[in-house]
């Protein structure tokens, strides 16, 4: 059988790099490639390389002069303004060498998988280096620079003109993508995170639905802190159904920041490993049955690098290209042999989380009944239609 | 922050000929709650709200009375209306609606309607000082009420290259002695801040993993 599902990746998407104490780091992916290359899920050869997006590409979504600004910036030619201006040379966005082609290639590596998908009957293509759903059309923010999601959802838009649903599972509100096609009445966005009261960037209320033309297409699902495993998924699959069944898009395209885990040293949610089993199956389950397979995955935020993200996204290609059964067997001894001196942590050998990882969290009842509410609010002018027509009937 | 830099400029209006029936079809099309009424020099002599016009409405049991729905909205409309100026401050506006119990100020400049605002600017005012419509993180303190305190914060952020584009500070509702501030911070990684607030012996209330460990 031939595999259903493209793998991007290329050596030049590690370069995406600000400095060695940064929490973004891209080494996770060289640590995922060899999870996924020892449990026997994914043969180098089989690897499709990313391509650096050019100007024009990059253009689809950001403005001329932050483009220019990037690319003067890795030249060495940078201004005291551009902190402000551009979000460049902050602390959480520095200046590195080569940061407009790093970033090009990240971007190149979604606009790949889009065109395994397209043009190459792949029915899933996955590139873990994208997924910088904080990049706004002129400003870095939150560690990214081009936001890789919104420019393949432009260029889908425009050579295959297909409706776009966008989910971004990361912790953090997917705000670069939803700003970006707020008045769009052709691309919904969904985000399931942290709520902004707790965390960056401070967005993603149920009432941002969506402008002009747009409206309605646009749903936030915003978790109180401290948010398990139970109460996140109940709101994940309920949504999922109904916002895809509503939509009826052509292509999913999903964002799956690692970072919703217990262990992550920028959140504040409770999920543990069995999130990153659920969200990808769901995903996959309905594009199958709505979009014909399409469904373009990337990834996004996740700073524990060794106890969280390869696993979490070996999983998710594991569930893309259906070979989920390797997570009966343990994390291969080679595997973490490989990396146990680099690690800093005890790394896992198996595909859960122990019970008993955190403390029992006093406030759980009242966070689930919040985490309820906020799905039935975010969820409700789907409900309203849905009761409109069965009056009409 | 003064009225004329949150209020609405684009006004939908009535005048008082227009029946019961057309100003609440005209509500509901444009999604207000408010319908200023205006003379031919546009000048505010009413207002309604849809509930005023409900009330004015036969109920939908009620086939007799029909022909209310057509009356003019001049027979319920208020018309000593309360109205703000575009110089006015916004805490000021937000005090008069808040007295005067009523949930929208039109505004007048030199006896013409200008403007208007409804509680819904006034909260997304709040969004707006509170800083949280653009990407921040929030970042809670509690110090003790005496000088410099703001200033000393200020300066550890400061230390730490972050922009900050919000700040709250009210007194503790627990505690008289004490004052909290709210930043909105543009950093998406607080821990090294956190780290050096820590090491001064900041009291720290948001971000904290106290509350599971409690």
């Amino acid at each position: 059988m031939r595999n259903e599902a493209a793998y991007i990746f290329s050596p030049e998407q590690l370069q995406y790099k600000f400095h060695n104490d940064h929490p973004f780091n891209q080494h996770r992916l060289s640590i995922t490639n060899d999870l996924l290359t020892k449990v026997g899920a994914l043969s180098p050869d089989s690897i499709i390389p990313a391509r650096k997006a050019s100007v024009e590409e990059l253009l689809l979504i950001h403005d001329e002069d932050y483009v220019q600004a990037v690319i003067g910036a890795t030249e060495g030619q940078i201004r005291s303004s551009y902190k402000t201006t551009y979000g460049i040379g902050t602390e959480d966005t520095p200046v590195f060498p080569f940061m407009h082609d790093a970033a090009a290639w990240l971007v190149g590596g979604t606009l790949e998988a889009v065109d395994q998908v397209f043009e190459n009957d792949y029915k899933h293509a996955l590139n873990l280096g994208g997924g910088l759903h904080h990049g706004f059309k002129g400003k870095a923010s939150g560690f990214c620079i081009y936001n890789d999601s919104s420019i393949a959802i432009a260029y889908i838009r425009k050579k295959y003109d297909a409706r776009v649903l966008y989910v971004d599972t990361d912790a953090h509100h997917g705000d670069g993508v939803q700003w970006a096609f707020y008045n769009d009445p052709d691309v919904c966005t969904l985000s399931f995170h942290e709520s902004g009261r707790f965390l960056f960037p401070g967005t993603g209320h149920v009432n941002e639905r969506g402008h002009g033309e747009g409206y309605g297409y646009s749903f936030n699902i915003p978790f109180e802190a401290f948010t398990e495993d139970e109460s996140w998924l109940e709101a994940y699959k309920t949504a999922m159904r109904e916002v895809v069944d509503y939509f009826k898009p052509d292509v999913i395209i999903t964002q799956n920041g690692a970072d919703a885990h217990y262990y992550d040293p920028l959140t504040h949610l409770c999920g543990s490993m069995q999130l990153f089993h659920e969200i990808p199956k769901m995903a996959h389950e309905l594009a199958h049955e709505y979009c014909h397979g399409k469904w373009i995955a990337v990834g996004g935020g996740g700073y524990d690098i060794w106890r969280v993200v390869p696993r979490a996204w070996a999983l998710l290609w594991l569930e893309m290209s259906d070979q989920t059964a390797v997570t009966q067997q343990n994390i291969p001894e080679s595997w973490l042999d490989q990396w146990k001196e680099e690690s800093p942590v005890q790394l896992p050998n198996i595909w859960t989380d122990p019970k008993g990882m955190y403390p029992q969290i006093p406030r759980q009842k009242e966070i689930e009944k919040k985490n309820e509410r906020t799905l039935i609010k975010s969820l409700k002018p789907i409900y309203d239609q849905k009761n409109t027509i069965i009056k009409k009937i | 922050m003064i009225v004329r830099d949150i209020m609405k400029d684009q006004l939908i209006v009535s005048h008082k000929d227009m029946t019961i029936c057309d100003a609440l079809d005209l509500m509901k099309k444009h999604r207000i709650r408010h319908l200023p009424i205006v003379n031919d020099s546009n000048e505010i002599i009413g207002i309604v709200s849809d509930r005023d016009l409900r009330d004015a409405s036969p109920s939908i049991f009620d086939d007799q009375h029909k022909q209310f729905i057509n009356l003019p909205v001049s027979k319920v409309m208020i018309d000593d209306v309360i109205t703000a100026m575009p110089r006015d401050f916004v805490e000021e506006a937000a005090n008069i609606m808040v007295e005067q119990q009523i949930s929208c100020l039109p505004v007048e400049e030199d006896d013409i309607l200008v403007g208007i605002i409804t509680e819904t600017d006034l909260l997304n005012t709040l969004v707006k000082l509170t800083g949280a419509d653009l990407p921040t993180s929030r970042l809670e303190i509690e110090v003790s009420n005496e000088s410099g305190q703001l200033s000393d914060v200020s300066n550890i952020i400061k230390e730490h290259k972050i922009n900050i584009q919000s700040v709250l500070v009210y007194p503790s509702f627990h505690d008289p002695s004490r004052k909290i501030l709210v930043f909105r911070i543009q950093s998406i990684d607080l821990r090294p801040l956190l780290k050096t607030l820590k090491q001064r012996n900041y009291q720290i209330i948001w971000p904290t993993e106290l509350e599971m460990k409690t």
